[in-house]
């Protein structure tokens, strides 16, 4: 069979050629058909992740709403306008009384500085009057000489005296200061203050009132009369804008105690 | 299948770095379109399992979808009508559970649990 031969091959080519191009073919739409499906699924996904996204916004948007005023019922408004008009004249209130006690203490502070004040006055003038503390202030000096030396101790003590009627609140003789426990002694024609002798040219000085002081002693038939009609004696009377006095040396306590009854 | 899950982590990743704030006025027209989003995506799912899916169909839908939410809302403030924007919820809400069975029931055929 020469002539089968050849037919038979030629059907045969053109079946394996019908057989490629439709192989081809098929290739060719299965690669479309995965390209057409990996657009679907790219479409998809484009659009779920937008959804996320969305979501995402959405629900962050909605929590940060939730908490403010626009999104809350009128209800809750009045309520929340209510809780806040409590609040605040609470508030108010707790003002007023910090101002009240403010007030109060300043008061108290006020009366408290009052009282201290009027206790340190109190002090310094209990310090001058005891001789514990150097004394300034207006008064009078009181100069006698005694060149006879016909003056006693009695005289001086009468002085003194004189002087603190007259109002002195400090008091010293030959700047020698005066004091609650100061005494004045005699031995034969010399004067003894506390222990020392006095000069026979003597200044006395006191603070007080000088107008007060001066009259004590030149009332008529006061001391200074009285001293002047002594032989020798010159009494000299000087009103002075500031005199200053030195502190008594402290003295020993040794036997006195207070006590509060 | 990996691909869309990898999709919407991406989105909500994106959303969470981005930091975007919408405005007040926006946000009740948004949540009905999100709404509608997520049952455009779900449709689109089914579609897909269905052999069905046609991208055109599924980007129009998405896109209608969603401005239509918003525009229904939208008109319901305008009218006095605010519970208008129920009716665009609960069709939404249907569709969505409707296509979420539907592709839960493919899914389960796909794998042969059936």
């Amino acid at each position: 069979m020469p002539d089968s031969a050849p037919k038979r091959t030629r059907e045969t080519l053109i079946h394996l050629k019908d057989e490629s191009i439709r192989r081809i073919m098929a290739g060719e739409k299965a690669v479309e058909r995965s390209f057409h499906e990996a657009r679907l699924v790219a479409t998809l996904a484009a659009g779920l992740l937008l959804v996320g996204f969305l979501l995402v916004a959405q629900w962050r948007g909605n929590a940060t709403l939730q908490n403010s005023l626009d999104r809350q019922s009128d209800q809750n408004l009045a309520i929340i306008i209510q809780q806040l008009t409590t609040e605040n004249s609470s508030l108010r209130n707790e003002i007023m009384a910090l101002e009240v006690r403010i007030i109060t203490a300043e008061r108290d502070t006020l009366d408290r500085s009052e009282v201290l004040n009027q206790a340190t006055r109190e002090l310094n003038g209990l310090r001058v009057i005891a001789a514990l503390e150097p004394a300034t202030g207006p008064g009078v000096v009181v100069r006698i000489s005694d060149p006879e030396r016909v003056l006693l101790a009695q005289d001086f003590v009468t002085l003194i005296h004189e002087l603190r009627s007259g109002g002195a609140e400090a008091i010293s003789v030959n700047g020698k200061r005066v004091g609650s426990n100061s005494g004045f002694s005699g031995e034969g024609t010399r004067i003894v203050l506390d222990g020392t002798i006095l000069a026979r040219d003597f200044e006395v000085r006191a603070i007080g009132n000088a107008q007060s002081l001066d009259q004590s002693l030149t009332l008529p038939g006061g001391l200074k009369s009285t001293l002047s009609t002594f032989p020798g004696v010159t009494v000299e009377i000087e009103q002075v804008e500031e005199i200053a006095l030195p502190a008594m040396k402290t003295p020993e306590f040794a036997y006195g105690e207070p006590f509060e009854e | 299948m990996m691909v869309l899950v990898l999709a919407l982590t991406l989105g909500i990743t994106l959303g969470l770095l981005t930091n975007i704030m919408v405005p007040a006025a926006v946000l009740t027209y948004l949540g009905v379109s999100v709404l509608a989003a997520i049952d455009a995506c779900l449709g689109g799912v089914r579609a897909s399992l269905e052999r069905t899916f046609d991208d055109k169909v599924f980007v129009s839908g998405f896109i209608t979808n969603t401005l239509m939410a918003a525009f229904i809302v939208f008109v319901g403030d305008r009218i006095g009508v605010r519970e208008l924007y129920l009716a665009a919820v609960v069709a939404f809400g249907i569709r969505l559970f409707d296509n979420l069975s539907t592709v839960r029931r493919l899914l389960f055929r796909r794998w042969g649990w059936e």
